[in-house]
């Protein structure tokens, strides 16, 4: 690979004085003169009619200035449920966290006063937990039409994903492996604690949303309140993190527009961090159904999944269940039921279908390597997938050198050793897991402007919710206009000064919005070409608005291998992890520094999955047992082993210098890695998320 | 506790305190005390308090049931202090009291009266970044930022009281304070890289 001038050198953040020193303004330290704070009531009940709202004692109370329910405020989320029509209030409420009202008073105090003023009288109606048990007959009916959530046509039908012919797979295969895993919801948790802070100036809304993506959000908040676009301004310039769950606007968006509009002044609507836990939404709980034919020497002819996902009673996510197409196999089938349930919503978090699908399929492939009493190193490298679904070439392809590079700094040849070898008590083990996420190509806009003092302006419409996307704009903007980054000042944040963005999901930015960046620097520079420098007061402008798309014939991908050491207490059921080794291959990296970080945090936020989290539910009364911090067991410093990082030195043909994807991919494997590690340490298999010291000794025993 | 005078807050609902907000198209920041309008807080018992802040001496009514973290953002417009959670759980809000670091969400303000306070804006003396800000910058601390402010102030009672930690010391020190960006390694390694160089090299303007 080439040396770049600016591209490829490990830099400091271009913003991290704002972020090291409190001057980093996030959503909720924002404050306007005469700007009232709001809260929300929610349901206590998973699911029940409401019969009667009383606000009459809310409303006396002095201070309260407006007050939203079901019964004044008919305002439609559209991205809160792509299939049926949900309400900013719902009646019935669906699950316990459902908006029941909203309340702006003068201080945050008297709003929380005001909706414990708010009777309720609620009919309750039976509930059900758990996607399988939604799809039997007689169980509660959470939508019209049924528990089994529609396709995009409207069918309630499962979806369904064939290729070649399972059946032959299974007849030419030597054994059959028959397994069922099972994945709890868990909550994105950013620290930033929910705010949105809406205000009116004329016709005109202004909102500091705290979101991924300040398009979307606009352009959604617009459609919702049937304005026109270029009447919402959208602010978010400094962003305390999402995963997946800031991606379009939120309920709360809409909230704070209305009730600023009622009271005539500005609102910030607050969360607690309970809320923030239950009512927004997680990643989506799975029970995985896998059948897998194989041959003696490790060739597999056929892979059957017939996967459930609990999404909650609205269909914000797509519910998919990934990761299979990270081996090659001829014959697959996978049949998915996306179902409601009266959980809290699931929706996106970091790499939405994969590490929970990658947890299963890879927990069933080192449980066939094991009875083939291959290396499950060597099983991955006989089986990785070589072309898309065993049908479309790959761009690049670094899967492979994952697996080489990142077991040899592992030293997996020398600490690999047959399941449970290890005398104990203390039983150590090692495990791996592959991973691959999309990378694909699209439409975004930048547009650079030049001065005289030949400062570059880059106009992007990020936020960089945390994953250095303004400082990789800048560096991209700094290596296609050949100047120093000192040279560079970046604008962002606000859809009045930036141009549509394609928004923080799908770890998108860096190629799509990289790519707007290069092409508007290559107009800029042509520009000077041809008249020279900017002089006086004079700026050239280039806007740059490209939609590059792949030829049909390939797929583009990055990839990942982790592995993973594990120490086990068969006394006390702990599960420590005591070495970690993440190799990706993301294309042309491109601040390594930042990159670093990115794996680093995800391959952690990947081991807590394993190990820790679960939102979890009592089952008599369907409430949420473990919405917070502490009982969610997020990983702390104490947790947190140190990962080493291992990149593979792949240039892509395609995206900025040869950039993929980077942000999600790295918590895919980290969840499978564990998993395995585990098993080797005691040739026992855990097969529901996380491993609880419970059952750690459950296996054990 | 114990210092609420029936007197003074009758007398301090009616007073109030001074609002002074700053509008800003953007980037609107609070200024430097509000309080509710009338009738907001009426009937709320209130106390007046004398501490030190970042240096210097503050005296203010607060409403009893203000906590700390409240009082610094909403009142005295230092948001630097975080509130992840409200309750003594993620630990965005840490500040020093005394050069102890605490939760400022779980702290009353009233509690504070005559106490030293040290927020993350106390931190750069005269524009000059405290080392570990430093740090914190060459070694990627902080993704998203929303923990960092806690993760520094942790890092400077630990050095406050060790100054020279282990790596495990380190990770114990600063175990009350969350990253869900999961940056911890690089937190950790910029705490031990400000504690462990030689005095001044890492301190310094700062990159930005």
């Amino acid at each position: 690979m080439s040396a770049l001038n600016t591209v490829g050198r490990a830099t400091p953040r271009i913003d991290a004085r704002e972020r090291v020193t409190g001057g980093a303004t996030y959503t909720a330290d924002i404050v306007v003169p005469g700007m009232l704070y709001a809260r929300v009531l929610r349901s206590p009940h998973p699911h029940a009619r409401i019969r009667k709202i009383d606000v009459s004692k809310a409303q006396a109370l002095p201070g309260v200035k407006a007050i939203l329910t079901h019964e004044n405020c008919e305002i439609i989320w559209a991205s809160g449920d792509t299939r049926n029509k949900r309400y900013l209030f719902n009646n019935p409420v669906r699950f316990a966290g459902d908006a029941v009202a909203a309340v702006a008073a003068v201080n945050r105090h008297i709003a929380e006063e005001a909706c414990r003023l708010i009777d309720v009288d609620y009919e309750t109606l039976p509930f059900v937990l758990e996607p399988e048990e939604a799809l039997k007959d007689g169980a509660p009916e959470i939508q019209p039409g049924g528990n089994l959530s529609p396709d995009n046509q409207g069918r309630h039908e499962p979806q369904r994903e064939r290729r070649g012919d399972v059946e032959a797979g299974f007849k030419a295969a030597d054994h059959i492996f028959e397994a069922r895993y099972e994945t709890p919801h868990i909550n994105n948790a950013q620290l930033e604690l929910r705010a949105s802070m809406a205000m009116w100036e004329g016709d005109k809304l202004i909102v500091h949303a705290s979101t991924q993506g300040i398009a979307n959000c606009r352009t959604d908040i617009a459609k919702d309140l049937k304005m026109p676009p270029e009447k919402v301004e959208v602010i978010c310039h400094y962003m305390g993190g999402g995963f997946g769950n800031k991606n379009q606007n939120h309920d709360f968006d809409l909230m704070a527009a209305e009730l600023s509009r009622r009271a005539g002044a500005p609102v910030r609507v607050e969360f607690t961090r309970k809320e923030d836990f239950v009512s927004v939404h997680g990643r989506w709980p799975t029970v995985q159904y896998y059948k897998v034919g194989v041959k003696n020497d490790g060739t597999l002819t056929a892979i059957q999944l017939r996967g459930y996902s609990g999404m909650g009673p609205y269909r914000k996510g797509a519910g998919d269940i990934s990761g299979i197409e990270v081996y090659q196999c001829p014959n697959v089938e996978k049949t998915s039921y996306m179902v409601y349930t009266n959980k809290a919503v699931s929706a996106n978090f970091r790499a939405p279908a994969y590490p929970q699908g990658v947890f299963g399929i890879e927990s069933l492939m080192d449980d066939i390597a094991t009875s083939l009493k291959m290396d499950p190193l060597e099983f991955r490298l006989k089986n990785y997938t070589r072309k898309f679904r065993d049908q479309i070439a790959y761009t690049s392809n670094g899967l492979e050198e994952c697996l080489r590079k990142g077991s040899e700094k592992f030293g997996w040849k020398q600490r690999w050793r047959p399941p449970n070898s290890d005398p104990g008590p203390i039983k150590r083990g090692v495990g791996m897991g592959m991973g691959m996420f999309g990378s694909g190509l699209g439409r975004s806009n930048a547009i650079i402007r030049v001065d005289s003092k030949g400062i570059y302006h880059v106009h992007v419409g990020v936020t960089d919710c945390g994953t250095a996307a303004k400082t990789t704009m800048a560096l991209i903007a700094a290596e296609a206009l050949e100047v120093p980054l000192e040279k560079i000042d970046l604008i962002w944040g606000d859809t009045d000064t930036c141009p549509y963005s394609v928004g923080e999901s799908g770890s998108r930015t860096t190629v799509q919005t990289g790519t707007a960046v290069v092409e508007a620097a290559k107009d800029i520079k042509k520009q000077i070409a041809e008249k020279g420098m900017p002089k006086g007061d004079e700026v050239w402008r280039a806007d740059a608005a490209p939609n590059p798309q792949l030829p049909r014939d390939r797929a583009r991908y990055s990839f990942t291998a982790h592995f993973a050491e594990v120490e086990v207490d068969t006394e006390t059921g702990h599960i420590r992890v005591t070495k970690f080794v993440a190799a990706h291959d993301s294309g042309r990296i491109v601040n390594p520094l930042t990159a670093e970080s990115q794996v680093k945090g995800g391959a952690t936020t990947g081991i807590g999955m394993a190990l820790h989290e679960q939102l979890l539910y009592d089952k008599r009364s369907g409430l949420p047992l473990t919405a917070g911090y502490y009982h969610a067991r997020i990983m702390t410093h104490m947790d947190a082993p140190e990962v080493e990082v291992v990149w593979a030195e792949i240039e892509d043909p395609y995206g900025p210098y040869g950039a993929k994807t980077l942000g999600e991919p790295t918590i895919i494997p980290a969840v499978a890695a564990v998993a395995n590690a585990f098993f080797n340490a005691t040739g026992r298999r855990i097969t529901q998320l996380p491993f609880t010291r419970d059952k750690v000794l459950e296996v054990l025993a | 506790m114990g210092k609420i005078s029936r007197r003074r807050f009758v007398e301090a609902t009616s007073a109030g305190i001074a609002v002074a907000t700053v509008p800003l198209k953007g980037q609107q920041k609070q200024g430097e005390a509000a309080a509710p309008d009338a009738p907001a807080g009426a009937g709320v018992p209130r106390t007046q308090i004398q501490f030190t802040l970042n240096g210097a001496q503050r005296t203010i009514q607060v409403e009893d049931r203000w906590t700390l973290a409240e009082l610094l953002r909403d009142h005295l417009g230092l948001t630097g202090t975080k509130i992840g959670c409200d309750r003594g759980e993620c630990g965005a809000c840490t500040v020093l009291i005394g050069g102890k670091s605490v939760y400022s969400c779980s702290q009353l303000a009233v509690w504070i009266d005559g106490k030293h306070v040290t927020t993350v804006e106390g931190l750069a003396q005269n524009g000059k970044l405290d080392p570990l800000q430093q740090a914190f910058i060459e070694h990627d601390g902080p993704q998203c930022g929303f923990c960092t402010s806690g993760q520094l102030m942790s890092a400077k009672a630990l050095l406050l009281h060790n100054p020279h930690p282990t790596k495990g010391e380190v990770r114990a020190g600063m175990t009350g304070n969350i990253c869900r960006c999961s940056n911890y390694n690089h937190y950790v390694e910029a705490v031990l890289a400000a504690a462990h160089a030689p005095a001044g090299s890492a301190s310094g303007g700062g990159n930005a």
